[in-house]
């Protein structure tokens, strides 16, 4: 129990990865499938904050709060989330429009009947 | 003196000017991924000497590492970027008349953005930008490869995505945890404090890189994307990704495996994984009749034996690495582009509608068996050269475990010689078909034969003068293997 | 003439000759030619030299060096004369074929790579120019398309097979003495302690066993043999095999040594006696196998393996008479092997690509020329007394049975029985017997093509009369590899050696020649009757039934045809298969559903960290 409530952040995290991780794995639909790839970008970028983390800090902005506070979260991972959003965010945006062609193309989501390139 | 970062700003800016370019004249747009290329050509040649004696250090923003973002261009850096940009304009020159339909524009952004991300990753010096890099390669790769719209293409588009995608995300958890652990991303600053830190939460983060990074390196079993996607996408990307892309994901295992984790204990578990991925790829190769698809394959056999020769963990080892990483890049990238216009000739992929090609298009025939042969490791070309230092490598460590790993990894090149030799037979020693199907746009125009010739010539030449890249080889050995001055270079005294 | 000369000469032409070919078809011809004759007399002069030097320093760190001492110029002047001699027979055999200047720069790069090889001072340059080599034949063998293409692909396999068996010997060497020049190397390894690593001869034996068809590494010969255009073959069957020959001989004692090379193995099996019990099996069987042969060149391509075994057995028994033996056959076995397989060529061109034995028969009388030359090398192979295939074979008899080894005399002995048998089924169903109606009118094959039997010809009774001309290199050869030199007199050998005087044979021969035609002078002349004079119960028969030619040897192929099966081609073969099978099987892992692919990523992550946990990473 101890683990769980000192480690939430981190264990939310991964819980939403795998979630995202086990729709990718299990579900035929492909739009389904990018949900789960967003879920474990969003998994990640969350815990790339919550390594950064710091009960009871500010935000890391030199203001009149940070001057008064002893602690501040650490800054680069919210910087690396920024970017990594951003990167999620064009790759989701390339997969829906994939996701098009392939329905244009095939008349289906369905990954288990998108296997014209095997062996 | 020009700065490193340059290879990187220049052709960045020269990517977004593309489209602007288009609006005053559609023509001259074609020559600016050549422009942009030839440009981070002749920087990273004139500044390889230097960095063959130190690594430049980049500082942006001012501020000295580890605090900033920074690009370090060693020796291996340079070399590989250098490769980039030589196939990088070979290629451009190929695509200038080879890409006829779909959106001109979107492809010349596209094909320089994907060489600035492989250039981005190899100069890096920060892990996280790393990353971003490597982003901006794949995602550029997965649009590539999609580009055309036709069926297959989207098809292999959309797995090849979903696949690095979560390969992406993987490698971001391993940064996360790596960052959580030692509060770095500089790798030299990361590689001085890794020492200080317990094995376990390491090794985890380490694992997640290489799971995520072998996805682009085309590791067994990650793998399943590239026949796909370089069978599908249209030959002049086949030839970059096969020839500059997965080379990058290799690449950056091997930046983390050496430089930032010193981890060792990894080394026989990834020599075990390049053989099994060099037989694979063979074994899967061999039975292809669809040529992309034989070739992709081949290059995942190739990207094994790299593998296992990385994997090495000596100066010859590594030296043989890169040698063939070079050597594959250009053979790889001229077997694509020879095949293009042979494609484009027949209308069909099999390599039954090769036959008699060695007549209907001999300067193509010509230098796609020049290719192969080189691929297959024969001398006088530049396969042999570089095939030759991996093996006398693995001798050279007297381990029985590597040299029964190579005699296996050997049975691979016997079936590599057996399906590149049969293609060989199919161009020269069969009958055309009579009533054969002749699309006069398929004649090989000036813009691919060029590029076509120049890597059979450089091929040859290097075959036979190794030592044009072998003064730069022990060096970029070194810039993997000496952790201890890539710190001290990077961080200062 | 420096070695290096002479390879620049030798490769320089074979391109020179396809630039000139797309000007001209002749100037390409008679350029081919004075090159192949240049090369000749460039090796020639340089008789007697010895000469080492770095022609090209630093390639990936090694010094590549040449040499030029007496074993490397005598496979060199055997090389550049056979070689010569295929250039001037294909003359007529290509003309009006498709891609000539293909195959002029092909044959003379092979030509080129060999001399290579015999000239290379270091194993490096050896390596590297028995893999030009071995592309390069491969591109001729597949020349002739159709079946010829399955035969160049089991060649190469099996080739590269052997090149990479020969780079992990050769780069073990490297690793431990840190040199690759021959010279330096012999010098290490006999000084350093300990014996020679089984596995690095094994894997040597592997490489040049595949190239000169050591049993069971045979398989690709009979096909590549059989399918090559004939000039080919006789480059083939009379040098390039013998490649294999020289690294042996190269390695076992020019490398490695006579004393260590006798404790390879083994203390109760050493290496060389299995070579020599290979050798035997390698005579036995691929003699009864070509007994058996109807097409004509498959037939010689077996004889060849049989060949090699007398070689290899001699080679392998290690003495001083054996390696003679072995060195002069490899001489001979070149000069008839290349004489055989012309003439086989030389029927096939004029008879428009017949090689098959059951189709022809009598051409004694439309190529006279061609018989006659094709008689002499036939009786060079068996060994006849006054042919040069006799001096050897006698070497190689007399040091088995001095040494002491009666079995492996027998099994040489049987072999030289069985040639007996195929060159006369060889020479009765092409020449002798009854001519097709169709061939009545075929023209005497064209000069080019017969000049080169004719000196092969000459060669071997030259020889065959002077054994003294060709040993007196040999002896020299065999004193240089660690062995005591062996003397010999123009026309045999001295006493110490034994009593062999081919002026006796001679004189001999002379005198029986002298009774046959005083007894042909005394006797009644036979009077000629029409082949259709003849008794047949009283009807007369046709004359297509007196062609005596086909299935020759019937009886015999009823009798053993069921076992002399290749049995270790058809192993081969299904093993490919299976391994075919294995591959298409391999391939089914990339499934083509995506999901698959993702649970490939997991798993690899999956088992990095249970790996780890476990202890093992």
């Amino acid at each position: 129990m101890n683990f769980l409530t000192s480690y939430i952040h981190y264990v939310g995290c991964f819980a939403l990865v795998l979630i995202g991780l086990y729709v990718a794995l299990v579900k035929s639909n492909l739009i389904k499938v990018i949900i789960g790839i967003n879920l474990i970008d969003t998994g990640v970028n969350l815990f790339l904050v919550a390594t950064g983390y710091l009960g009871g800090g500010t935000a890391p902005i030199f203001s009149k709060a940070a001057e008064q506070s002893q602690e501040m979260v650490d800054p680069v991972p919210q910087a690396l989330v920024l970017t990594a959003i951003v990167i999620g965010v064009s790759v989701l945006a390339l997969a829906l429009a994939l996701a098009i062609k392939v329905y244009d193309h095939n008349g289906t989501l369905d990954l288990r009947k998108l296997k014209g390139l095997k062996w | 003196m020009v700065s490193p970062i340059l290879l990187i700003a220049v052709p960045l800016a020269l990517a977004f000017l593309t489209p602007m370019v288009g609006l005053a004249s559609k023509s001259a747009r074609r020559y600016m991924p050549a422009i942009a290329m030839l440009f981070n050509f002749i920087v990273a040649m004139s500044l390889l000497p230097k960095a063959l004696e130190a690594p430049i250090i980049v500082r942006t923003a001012g501020w000295a590492p580890p605090l900033s973002i920074h690009l370090v261009a060693g020796p291996l850096g340079l070399l590989l970027s250098s490769l980039v940009a030589l196939i990088g304009l070979l290629v451009a020159i190929y695509g200038i008349d080879y890409i006829r339909e779909g959106a001109r524009a979107r492809y010349d952004v596209l094909y320089t953005l994907l060489l600035v991300g492989a250039t981005g990753v190899v100069l890096t010096g920060d892990l996280f930008n790393l990353f971003v890099f490597f982003e901006v390669l794949c995602i550029s790769s997965y649009a590539l490869v999609a580009y055309r719209g036709d069926s297959a293409g989207v098809e292999a588009g959309m797995k090849y995505l979903i696949q690095g995608a979560i390969g992406s995300s993987l490698v971001l958890i391993g940064i996360g945890l790596l960052y959580g652990t030692v509060g770095t991303l500089s790798m030299a600053d990361i590689a001085s404090s890794v020492g200080s830190v317990a094995g376990s939460r390491l090794f985890i983060s380490l694992a997640f890189m290489i799971a995520g990074f072998g996805v682009e390196a085309a590791i067994f079993p990650l793998n399943a994307w590239l026949p796909d996607a370089h069978s599908s996408a249209p030959s002049s990307i086949s030839a970059v990704l096969s020839g500059v892309a997965i080379k990058a994901g290799l690449y950056a295992i091997a930046r983390v495996v050496y430089t930032v984790y010193g981890a060792s204990s990894i080394l026989p578990f990834l020599a075990v994984l390049g053989v099994v991925t060099l037989l694979v790829g063979e074994m899967c190769a061999f039975a292809q009749e669809d040529i992309k698809r034989l070739l992709a394959f081949s290059s995942i056999g190739q990207m094994g034996l790299i593998l296992f020769a990385l994997a090495l963990s000596s100066a010859t080892g590594i030296s043989g690495a890169v040698f063939l990483i070079i050597s594959h890049g250009l053979a790889k990238a001229l077997l694509f582009l020879a095949t293009g216009y042979m494609i484009y000739r027949t209308g069909s992929r099999d390599i039954s509608s090769l036959a008699g090609m060695g007549k209907r298009m001999p300067i193509m025939s010509l230098c796609f068996t020049v290719g192969a042969f080189s691929l297959m490791g024969l001398p006088p070309f530049v396969g042999f050269a570089s095939k030759f230092t991996i093996v006398r490598a693995v001798l050279g460590t007297g381990s029985t475990f590597f040299i029964t790993l190579l005699a296996i990894g050997l049975i691979g090149t016997v079936i590599e010689g057996a399906y590149f030799l049969r293609i060989v037979q199919w161009l020269y020693f069969k009958p055309a078909p009579e009533a054969m199907p002749e699309q006069t746009e398929g004649r090989a125009p000036l813009t691919a034969l060029v590029p076509v010739g120049l890597l059979a010539v450089l091929i040859v030449t290097i075959g036979l003068l190794p030592g044009i890249v072998g003064r730069a080889l022990g060096p970029a050995a070194d810039d993997l293997l000496d952790r201890a001055a890539y710190i001290q270079h990077v961080m200062g005294d | 003439m420096s070695a290096q000369g002479i390879l620049i000469t030798a490769f320089a032409g074979a391109g020179l000759s396809y630039a000139l070919g797309l000007t001209s078809a002749r100037l390409r011809e008679v350029f081919a030619i004075v090159v192949s004759v240049l090369l000749v007399c460039l090796i020639a002069i340089t008789h007697g030299q010895g000469a080492e030097h770095v022609y090209y320093p630093d390639f990936l760190g090694l010094d590549l060096v040449l040499r030029m001492d007496a074993l490397a110029w005598f496979f060199a002047i055997t090389v550049s004369m056979v070689g010569c001699l295929s250039v001037i027979f294909s003359l007529h055999y290509v003309r009006g074929k498709e891609k000539e200047n293909f195959y002029y720069f092909a044959l003379l790069l092979v030509n080129a790579a060999m001399l290579g090889i015999v000239l290379s001072g270091d194993l490096l340059s050896f390596f590297i120019f028995w893999e030009i080599m071995s592309w390069a034949a491969f591109l001729l063998i597949s020349y002739k398309r159709g079946r010829a293409l399955d035969a160049g692909l089991k060649y190469v396999i099996m080739s590269i097979l052997g090149s990479c068996a020969m780079l992990l010997a050769l780069l073990y060497l490297y690793a431990n003495y840190n040199t690759l020049v021959i010279s330096d190397l012999a010098q290490q390894i006999r000084s350093a302690a300990g014996g020679f690593p089984l596995w690095v001869m094994l894997a040597f034996a592997l490489g040049f066993g595949i190239k000169c068809a050591l049993i069971p590494l045979h398989t690709w010969l009979p096909d590549a043999h059989s399918e090559a255009p004939s000039p080919f073959s006789a480059v083939l069957s009379g040098i390039l095999i013998k490649m294999g020959i020289y690294g042996f001989i190269l390695v076992m004692y020019g490398v490695v040594g006579l004393k260590l090379l006798l404790e390879v193995g083994a203390p109760w099996l050493h290496f060389h006696t299995v070579l020599c019990w290979l050798g035997a099996i390698t005579i036995l069987i691929p003699t009864f196998i070509a007994l058996l042969q109807d097409d004509a060149k498959r037939l010689l391509a077996w004889s060849s393996i049989g060949q090699i075994g007398y070689i290899m057995l001699a080679i392998g028994v290690a003495t001083s008479l054996g390696l003679a033996g072995a060195l002069f056959h490899t001489l001979n076995h070149a000069v008839f092997k290349a004489l055989l397989f012309l003439a086989v060529g030389a029927v096939e061109y004029k008879t428009g690509g017949v090689r098959d034995l059951n189709r022809l028969g009598g051409l004694i009388r439309r190529m006279p020329v061609t018989f006659a030359c094709a008689l002499i090398g036939g009786l060079g192979l068996i060994g006849v007394p006054l042919t040069s295939g006799f001096v050897s074979k006698w070497l190689i008899y007399k040091t088995l049975i001095t040494e002491g080894h009666p079995f492996l005399a027998l099994a040489a002995l049987v072999g030289t029985w069985g040639a007996i048998l195929y060159v006369y089924k060889l020479l009765h169903n092409m020449f002798l017997g009854q001519l097709p109606e169709k061939y009545a009118n075929l023209e005497a094959a064209p000069f080019s093509m017969q000049l080169p039997l004719m000196i092969c010809g000459f060669i071997i009774v030259l020889f065959g009369i002077l054994p003294g001309i060709p040993l007196s290199v040999i002896g020299g050869i065999v004193g240089t590899l660690g062995f005591e030199p062996v003397t010999a007199t123009l026309t045999g050998f001295g006493p110490q050696i034994g009593p062999l005087n081919t002026l006796n044979l001679c004189a001999a021969f002379a005198g029986v020649l002298l009774v046959i035609v005083a007894f042909r002078g005394i006797a009644a002349r036979p009077k000629p009757v029409s082949q259709d004079d003849s008794y047949a119960a009283g009807a007369a028969a046709p004359a297509g039934k007196y062609h005596h030619t086909v299935r020759f040897y019937d009886p015999l192929e009823r009798m053993t045809g069921g076992y002399l099966r290749d049995w270790v081609d058809q192993f081969y073969l299904s093993a490919a298969g299976k391994a075919k099978g294995v591959f298409n099987g391999v391939r089914r892992i990339y499934t083509g559903d995506v999901r698959t692919y993702v649970m490939y990523i997991v798993a690899l992550l999956t088992f990095l960290i249970f790996a780890h946990t476990a202890g093992w990473l």
